[in-house]
């Protein structure tokens, strides 16, 4: 039992596989440890290639598996995403923004009591933060000067999932050792206390490992086909579980490219339309128990025509996927562990699923158990600290949907019933009618979401916190003087940012500099 | 804007260009482009910094005259007082352009020589002519033309020597406070320096990569450099009269 963790096994490519597969050779290649990683990838299966939107932390972990910016935004035909935009959630004809960048000074000041009485005059987001302006103008958040991963406004990406996964298999064969094997795996072998011993594959013959990583997808090859773990079901709050998705292309090579990912409800679900350098990517996520795939189809195709044509929008060929609203019992089981659409999927509205990745890969890398006796110490915490993650998500996917006023579908009728939210939103959503979300919000030490994320979406959606007290007077200009540095930041970042066609083409022509 | 025009004896035979420093004719500039090669001459009177071009987004090596855009302090009436004017401030309004010849059936890219015809020194009564009488290159545009071959063998050099100092972690940014005698203050950002904490780290190795290369003598003048700061703040109180 005190047999150290020599040889991890991956099982699946896709960008979960070697993300996962990247993020944990980085952590030990430059180390004496002896570890070896392997990746075995079936060549029939095509990956999902879903997983288009990132958050701001996948600079860091660019960063740390040593990829230069510069080669990921041109291999993997990459652009900056700043954040959401939400369209048509609170009521027809309305939209905000969800961006990546802190209200101003948020650390040591909540601004959200005091934007109330200026809440006619401007926007929350557009109050607090210059980000949703950048976005509105098509404005990139950094110059061709500013370092790679460095930044003028907080970013994420929007990235081709396939290039993606290719180009982390070249980083991580070619300068980090992950060794890749091609092949089918046939049979999974237990060891007598019930660990996976190994793996027989169709031509490899078995390859025996010490940790085994399930990437297979929604398949769930090793902890769902194999330990038979459950997934707990989401439907009840989260009811979208299929998806019809396109790709389409720009009318001119230099069209602009958004800063952000958005979202336009629909009757039965919502679209999201996101800018990669050569092409948009568009999709339709709805509820199957709301409304049939043809008139989810329907739904789409009218909101393409207007950027294709008629004849274009009717022929384009659509990718279904279906899936299950939901995330495992347990995510680490004996001496296996599942990351990514194995572990759980839930609708890609906060593009939570590559960050999912990227920190269960951090987890397993960081924690890496010394040897097997340590294993089930460290399985029982992640698994704790995922499910909290979920749940997490789950949250905050839901407020999205428990604020709306729309009254014109079924769908959103029942999204509102405050019956089908966890019993942490429903508090936490009457705290709020009196006190805005802020720092004590925010109990674990790394939680998924800030809780200026919640103030965004609740004030976006037009939710009103009204304190009972009044705050001293002092505070009120120490608010005007916030309000007014946050006009004058904007003001300066919109005259130097170029857009974002502009700046990715700069970078192809003289890449960034490193420092 | 520039026209840049192919040097020729047709078009440009009675040309003159005026060599006097002056704001005029665009020499309030607060620093200019140098390289390696150009160190030694330069570090007796300027401070040398690295900075980023805003449109490239690329490194290169700055002298530096003033504190602010605009303010170039060693500019005194139609004159600049130093004993050394950086080559990139000499070579104007010459600069290098590329032209595609036939050579025996394939293209050939070659550098030629081009002049701002818009340049306020560039005249027909002042200044040192281009040409002689019949046609000649007078000995000025000679001067000029191999100017600029050393310009451009000397940026590319400078390339090297960036890349060379950006992998060894030799540059690190920094933030200029300048203070002056009546306490003003000037806060230059966006320049980067010689990070010499890591290069006293260097293996013995690599320092002798660096001294072959002919790199190990420009980060030192670059750091010596420094000096020149203090005589930059005694020239700007002195202008301000304080």
């Amino acid at each position: 039992m005190t047999k150290p963790i020599k040889h991890i096994v991956i099982v699946g490519g896709g960008s979960a596989g070697w993300l996962t597969a990247a993020i944990l050779a980085a952590e030990y290649q430059t180390n004496d440890y002896g570890l070896t990683i392997t990746l075995i990838e079936s060549p029939d299966i095509a990956s999902v290639g879903v997983g288009e939107g990132t958050w701001p932390s996948m600079r860091s972990t660019l960063k740390k598996i040593g990829i230069s910016e510069t080669t990921f935004l041109s291999h993997c035909d990459a652009s900056f995403k700043q954040g959401s935009k939400f369209v048509n959630w609170q009521k027809p004809n309305s939209q905000y923004y969800h961006p990546f960048t802190l209200p101003i000074n948020y650390q040591e000041f909540n601004l959200a009591p005091h934007w109330l009485k200026f809440k006619e005059q401007v926007s929350f987001a557009n109050a607090v933060s210059f980000q949703a302006q950048l976005c509105e103008r098509g404005l990139a958040p950094k110059q061709i000067s500013t370092a790679e991963y460095s930044f003028n406004a907080n970013y994420g990406y929007h990235l081709d999932a396939s290039k993606f996964a290719q180009l982390l298999q070249q980083h991580s064969t070619t300068k980090l050792g992950v060794v890749h094997i091609l092949d089918q795996v046939q049979q999974v072998h237990n060891a007598d206390n019930g660990d996976i011993a190994s793996l027989s594959t169709k031509h490899n013959g078995i390859i025996s490992g010490d940790l085994f990583i399930d990437c297979t997808g929604s398949a769930a090859l090793l902890i769902g086909q194999h330990y038979q773990i459950k997934l707990r079901e989401q439907s009840q709050s989260l009811a979208n579980n299929s998806a019809l998705a396109l790709h389409l292309p720009y009318p001119e090579a230099n069209s602009p490219i958004a800063s952000q990912t958005t979202a336009i409800a629909q009757d039965n679900g919502w679209i999201w339309d996101i800018g990669l350098q050569s092409r948009r990517g568009v999709g339709y996520v709805y509820a199957s128990a709301y409304c049939t795939d043809e008139q989810a189809e329907q739904t789409l195709r009218t909101y393409i025509e207007p950027s294709i044509g008629n004849q274009a929008a009717a022929s384009a060929e659509l990718r279904k996927l279906s899936f299950t609203p939901g995330y495992r019992e347990k995510f680490w089981h004996k001496n296996c562990v599942a990351i990514g659409m194995s572990a759980g999927f839930i609708e890609p509205l906060e593009a939570s699923a590559l960050a999912l990745i990227e920190l269960s890969a951090k987890m397993v890398a960081e924690q890496l158990p010394a040897n097997r006796t340590m294993m089930d110490i460290i399985a029982q915490r992640f698994n704790d600290k995922f499910s909290e993650r979920w749940l997490q998500i789950i949250d905050f996917l839901k407020l999205h949907y428990v604020l709306s006023e729309r009254t014109d579908s079924q769908y959103w009728r029942d999204h509102q019933q405050l019956e089908h939210c966890s019993k942490s939103l429903q508090q936490a959503l009457a705290l709020w009618r009196y006190q805005s979300p802020y720092h004590y919000d925010i109990t674990q030490t790394e939680s998924l979401f800030p809780s200026a994320s919640f103030q965004y979406i609740l004030y976006g959606m037009g939710f009103l916190s009204e304190p009972q007290h009044t705050p001293r007077n002092n505070q009120h200009i120490s608010a005007q003087q916030l309000f007014k540095e946050n006009q004058q930041r904007c003001q300066q970042l919109t005259s130097v940012l170029t857009d974002n066609r502009t700046l990715l083409n700069k970078i192809r022509q003289f890449g960034l500099p490193p420092i | 804007m520039a026209t840049n025009e192919l040097v020729n004896n047709i078009a440009h035979q009675h040309l003159k260009v005026i060599t006097e420093r002056s704001a005029q004719y665009g020499d309030n500039v607060w620093y200019t482009a140098t390289f390696p090669d150009e160190f030694r001459s330069i570090q007796g009177y300027y401070p040398i910094f690295f900075t980023k071009d805003p449109d490239t987004g690329k490194f290169f090596s700055a002298a530096l005259f003033g504190f602010e855009q605009g303010d170039n302090l060693f500019l005194t009436d139609n004159h600049w007082d130093a004993g050394y004017i950086p080559l990139t401030i000499q070579r104007q309004p010459f600069s290098i352009g590329q032209q595609t010849i036939n050579d025996g059936g394939t293209s050939v890219e070659q550098r030629v020589l081009h002049i701002d015809i818009d340049n306020p020194r560039v005249n027909t009564d002042h200044g040192q002519a281009l040409f002689l009488e019949y046609g000649g290159n007078s000995e000025y545009l000679e001067r000029m033309a191999d100017m600029l071959e050393i310009i451009h063998h000397g940026l590319l050099d400078n390339d090297t020597f960036i890349e060379q100092l950006i992998s060894l972690a030799l540059l690190e940014p920094f933030t200029l406070d300048v203070q002056l005698n009546n306490g003003t203050q000037h806060q230059m950002i966006g320049f980067y320096t010689i990070n010499e904490d890591n290069l006293y780290d260097l293996p013995a190795e690599t320092i002798a990569t660096l001294h072959q290369q002919g790199y190990l003598a420009a980060i030192y003048m670059t750091i010596a450099s420094q000096s020149c700061i203090r005589d930059l703040m005694n020239r700007k109180n002195s202008k301000l009269g304080i």
